[in-house]
């Protein structure tokens, strides 16, 4: 399989502290894996340097052939690179139907369309993205009155309006109850299995991570301490020491 | 009969919001208004709509992208005097304009608007917040500043006199109605354009501009357009402004102009479409019977913005559409109760 992401040499510091130090990695099509690692190990300052949140100080991002380093984070969304937020960063006066709505505009190129009518425009992909993660029965109501869980999911929902060809998930599951993290993960192993989407997430919880990525990276103090599938990373003693040994894994 | 219009009444509330009735309620008005004896109450309802088109134009950066902007006056001055100046040249020596002269000079207005808003965009949309307030009242004033200077071709502090409209425009009724014409088509294009998948964008952008962008929403390009069709609109607004009051002068474009539409927009509601043309009414109709037995119109205004930013932030439609959301609420309650308590045995 084609590589769909490959980072060479990533290097970001805020002032005198290095959060990313040397990241090399890549991803193949159809993958899912998960970053781990400490709090402050630099798994979303990762996240945001990959979806251009952040400029990098040195290195470079190549996604499907293209050389996306310190784009802006609206390009590489078009190219096919999508997010979910840590903390549900929606659209809190729209209703859960127009916050879908309008990511499947954006990734329609319609955004710009001042003549179309919203309420016609790309509805088969909202309805379809709605009923994917759960939100069909919710879809009138207001976004920012929605219960947390239900805010995390619509979340998900609008990372994948307009199908993405890769997906990062930042802890997709904080928040969440037993139940409702359990749900949110069998329905990104299915876009993964089903469709084909890339995933790449983090997450706190050692047990979906096991259970749900097929490859783990694991970050410490902003370097990749060790890389590879569950075993390998369990496997390792570096990796007991800075991070699962307090996870009892 | 009742029954009939009270579903139609709920539907057009469903459908549109409390805009829908609101703009019912307001076209019957408007309409009426020239019935009135005197021509008093015509020339009031002629500033209402023409203000009320600005409000509703400076709603479009308020209301849908969330920027609040000092210097939205700017453009609807910039159309003013377009339309002024032009007016002027195409004036023969007697004063008389031709018809189609006097329709060129107001299609002059908005263009020249949304260059204007083009070019201050431009560096507005860097910003946001009381930045972006900041930079628009900036502007504002600096645009003031050239009007007020460029004698030789704006008269500067003088203001641009004797713009009479053709003959049959003069007539405060006809002119009213030419006014109402242009109004009502300008917002029929804008209620389109607030519906189109670019109105909804610009609600995204108002909510979390960051997420947006991470849509794949160029948030710059995207402000700068609005900003240019809210322009645009100011524009038509001050375009109908001076064959109005006879002349224009720099003050159209400073921000005691600009504070008219931010204003008009806090009283009315600018969480719905309709509202800051409500609060045009409201607005102009207190200035007008105000004025007529006290000079202390400015302190008049500033009690009513006192009080309805503390008790009534959402505006006048804001509050009514609460009002209509409790009710309906407990009617919808009352019915659940009354099934629920049919339904056991």
């Amino acid at each position: 399989m084609a590589a769909i992401l490959e980072v060479t040499g990533l290097h970001k510091h805020f002032g005198g502290i290095h959060v990313t130090r040397d990241v090399n990695f890549s991803m193949e099509e159809g993958e899912q894996s998960a970053i781990i690692g400490p709090n402050g190990a630099g798994k979303s300052t990762l996240m945001n340097l990959l979806t251009g949140y952040h400029r990098s100080d040195a290195g470079k991002v190549v996604f499907e052939g293209q050389d996306i380093t310190n784009r802006p984070p609206h390009s590489i969304a078009r190219m096919g690179i999508s997010r979910a937020f840590q903390v549900s960063s929606i659209f809190a006066k729209m209703t859960v139907a127009e916050n879908v709505r309008s990511a499947v505009h954006a990734q329609m190129r319609r955004s710009l369309d001042v003549f179309g009518v919203a309420a016609r425009v790309g509805i088969e992909e909202t309805a379809r993205v709605l009923e994917l993660c759960g939100l069909a029965a919710k879809r009138e109501l207001v976004a920012g009155e929605l219960a947390q869980g239900d805010k995390k999911r619509l979340e998900l929902a609008i990372a994948l309006a307009g199908r993405p060809r890769l997906l990062f998930l930042d802890e997709p599951t904080a928040g969440m109850s037993i139940d409702e993290a359990r749900g949110t993960m069998e329905l990104v192993d299915r876009l993964n299995r089903e469709l084909g989407l890339t995933v790449l997430f983090t997450e706190h919880d050692m047990g979906i991570v096991f259970n749900h990525a097929r490859k783990l990276t694991l970050l410490h103090r902003g370097e990749i301490v060790v890389q590879g599938t569950p075993a390998e990373v369990r496997a390792n003693e570096t990796a007991q020491k800075v991070y699962l040994g307090e996870h009892q894994v | 009969m009742n029954a009939d219009n009270s579903n139609w009444w709920s539907r057009l509330h469903t459908r549109y919001g409390l805009s829908g009735p609101a703009a019912v309620v307001l076209l019957a008005f408007f309409l009426l208004v020239p019935l009135l004896p005197g021509e008093f109450w015509t020339i009031v309802s002629t500033e209402i709509l023409i203000l009320g088109l600005f409000a509703m134009s400076f709603n479009l950066l308020y209301g849908y992208m969330g920027q609040i902007s000092f210097g939205h006056g700017a453009f609807f001055g910039l159309g003013a005097y377009a339309t002024a100046i032009l007016f002027a040249r195409f004036k023969t020596a007697g004063g008389e304009i031709g018809m189609t002269d006097f329709f060129v000079s107001l299609a002059a207005g908005p263009p020249v608007a949304a260059l204007g808003a083009l070019i201050v965009g431009f560096f507005c949309v860097r910003l946001t917040g009381i930045y972006f307030a900041m930079l628009s009242l900036a502007f504002g004033e600096l645009l003031f500043y050239i009007v007020f200077s460029w004698y030789s071709f704006t008269k500067g502090d003088d203001g641009i006199q004797g713009l009479l409209p053709p003959r049959f425009f003069q007539d405060a009724v006809h002119y009213y109605y030419l006014t109402l014409a242009i109004v009502v088509v300008a917002l029929l294009a804008m209620w389109r354009i607030t519906e189109s998948p670019f109105g909804y964008i610009m609600r995204t952008l108002r909510d979390n501009q960051r997420r947006a962008a991470f849509l794949g929403i160029n948030v710059r390009a995207h402000m700068l357009m609005n900003i240019v069709i809210a322009g645009a609109f100011a524009g038509v607004a001050g375009a109908l402004w001076g064959p109005f009051s006879r002349s224009v002068s720099p003050g159209l474009l400073g921000w005691q102009e600009s504070g008219i539409a931010v204003f008009m927009t806090l009283i009315g509601g600018a969480g719905s479409f309709m509202g800051p043309l409500l609060g045009s009414v409201i607005y102009t109709l207190l200035q007008a019977v105000v004025t007529m037995f006290t000079s202390y119109w400015p302190l008049t205004i500033g009690s009513v913005i006192l009080l309805i930013v503390l008790f009534v932030p959402g505006g006048v439609l804001g509050l009514i559409d609460k009002r209509i959301g409790r009710r309906r609420g407990e009617a919808a309650d009352a019915s659940d109760q009354a099934r629920t308590a049919a339904e056991k045995p």
